[in-house]
């Protein structure tokens, strides 16, 4: 018998033999958790595995430096303990880098709320503006740099600009299909109680689309993550990891693009799994869904 | 009289498809104050399309509906539904779903407490929906419909989806609930038995298209016997009707194309 699940056999037997349908063991979280995390880890194992053979393949046939894991890993040590990439040390780098998204996130927010809000519970605008909502989406991160360049010229403004724009369609369309998907059961309850539309809004509405929101939340934030490198394209200033990777192409630094890949990567994985993970158990939890993921 | 459906049509459209269907055809049916009018027939035969009519969630094509002698315009907590599906807000606590409906603003809690104690459900006041049976969460939504204070209880098949031991059970409770109370009850079900220990009144449609085919009325004191030789026989009558029509299989597809059913 594994030590680890004794305690759930020794309840099993004990309330077979008294016969009682509910029983209580020692929770196997602990076991749970570490086995998640094991496969999680032997996922990323499987992808690192994939990059070491093909940099080591290409430096074999094509005789081009491509940066291994473990040199990889080396500069990010390296990095992380003060060394320069490209110019700056990394955690200007990134701190720049999340500031820049946090603008455009923010700002997506408000637009992207608003507009879904307004498209959830209105038709007739639904059906105008929808179209537009899926062409801004189609609408690939480089593509927004002659438009950025246009309307604001090289510099911050530019970069929060696109990353607001590729933030905003997910959470229209996650807001608005949200509420529109709302059974109806729930607004005739709350009609047939006499309340008005605003109460109907924020009391049912709003919370029963909850999901659907996060949902979009999430995806937006990843996509304003994801479009750094371009939207860091037209930035003034040598600073930001997307402008990092960039900058790599000119002076051949393809490890520190890696480095910054990485970051990137990294702080994408850490707030959609402790950020957005949370926030969504909590609401399910609300919406008496229960499912905890544990990993 | 309480309601009234005065030669009310429903007709539901798909213009897209370029589909029609007649729901209702020239429906009148007076509900009686202090009546337990139930609504009996196949699936398809208008009996939900008459309580959303009565409820003011859908207005007539052709026809008035009338309540307390005034023409019925949209939803209003003088008519409570209960539904046929789980309709509670499962982000909210039993009791504060019970309170969401609650008319006026004093001593909420402690009056919404007082509905749960009808049901006997005063133990789960701060218990989420999902942790109940589907009997309690119907319960609930009972107590909930209560709190609203209706003159006109309009109930959709509220037991349906339920087992018979617990809607025998759930059954009672309303008719005790209607006795206290004296609401005046229209009951949708598919259920024969359910309506003939429960009713008053038993009004029988026919789909294709919804119409009133025939009504009984039930003088026998409660509780009832359902091997009642009057009961049987009536029981019988109502089944033959039933059988009698083409559609007594279920809903023909053109409705639940249009309603989805």
């Amino acid at each position: 018998m594994d030590a680890s699940t004794k305690g759930r056999e020794e309840a099993t037997r004990a309330a077979l033999e008294e016969g009682k349908a509910h029983f209580v063991f020692r929770s196997e979280r602990p076991r749970l958790l570490a086995h998640a995390l094991g496969n999680a880890a032997l996922g990323i194992l499987i992808v690192v595995m994939l990059w070491w053979v093909v940099a080591e393949a290409m430096m074999f046939i094509r005789g081009v430096a491509f940066p291994t894991p473990p040199e990889t890993l080396i500069a990010l040590w390296e990095a992380l303990r003060g060394a320069d990439v490209n110019g700056e040390s990394i955690y200007t780098h990134t701190t720049v880098s999340l500031s820049r998204w946090g603008q455009g996130y923010l700002i997506a927010l408000v637009i992207g709320l608003t507009l879904g809000m307004a498209f959830g519970t209105l038709p007739r605008l639904h059906e105008i503006g929808m179209v537009s909502v899926y062409v801004f989406q189609m609408i690939p991160g480089l593509a927004w740099i002659p438009i950025a360049m246009l309307i604001f010229g090289l510099g911050e403004t530019a970069t929060v600009f696109i990353i607001a724009m590729t933030a905003i369609p997910p959470l229209v369309i996650n807001t608005a299909g949200g509420i529109r998907e709302v059974p109806t059961v729930f607004t005739r309850v709350a009609r047939m109680s006499g309340k008005d539309d605003s109460a109907t809004f924020f009391q049912v509405l709003l919370p029963a689309a909850s999901l659907s929101i996060i949902n979009g939340m999430r995806i937006g934030l990843a996509n304003g993550w994801r479009v750094l490198i371009a939207a860091e394209m037209v930035v003034g200033v040598a600073l930001g990891l997307g402008f990092s990777i960039y900058q790599s192409r000119y002076n051949l630094d393809f490890t520190a693009a890696f480095v910054c890949i990485v970051v990137i990567c990294m702080i994408g994985l850490a707030i959609e799994k402790l950020l957005f993970v949370s926030m969504e158990n909590r609401v399910r939890h609300r919406l008496g869904l229960d499912r905890e993921d544990l990993i | 009289m309480t309601a009234e459906l005065r030669n009310v049509s429903k007709v539901f459209t798909d213009p897209r498809r370029g589909k029609g269907l007649i729901a209702l055809k020239d429906v009148s049916l007076k509900v009686e104050e202090g009546e337990f009018l139930c609504l009996v027939g196949a699936s398809g035969c208008g009996k939900s399309t008459t309580l959303n009519l009565l409820a003011g969630f859908e207005g007539p094509s052709r026809g008035e509906v009338f309540f307390k002698g005034e023409g019925v315009k949209g939803p209003s907590p003088d008519r409570g539904v209960v539904f046929q599906e789980s309709s509670l807000y499962p982000w909210m606590s039993v009791l504060e779903n019970v309170m969401f409906s609650l008319q006026g603003k004093e001593r909420k809690e402690e009056r919404a407490m007082e509905q749960l104690n009808l049901v006997g459900l005063e133990d789960f006041a701060h218990s989420r929906p999902s942790d109940l049976s589907g009997g309690m969460k119907q319960r609930v939504a009972i107590a909930r419909t209560l709190a609203m204070g209706p003159d006109l209880l309009l109930m959709d098949e509220p037991f349906g989806s339920l087992d018979e031991q617990t809607r025998r059970k759930l059954d009672n409770e309303v008719l005790k609930l209607w006795q206290r109370e004296r609401k005046t009850v229209v009951f949708v079900t598919h259920n024969i038995d359910e309506a003939l220990l429960l009713g008053t009144r038993i009004v029988l449609m026919s789909p294709s298209p919804g119409r009133i085919e025939k009504e009984w009325r039930i003088d026998e004191p409660w509780p009832r016997d359902l091997s009642d030789p009057g009961l049987v026989r009536m029981k019988e009558e109502i089944i033959n009707m039933l059988q009698a029509c083409p559609c007594a299989n279920g809903a023909p597809s053109a409705l639940i194309e249009l309603k989805g059913v």
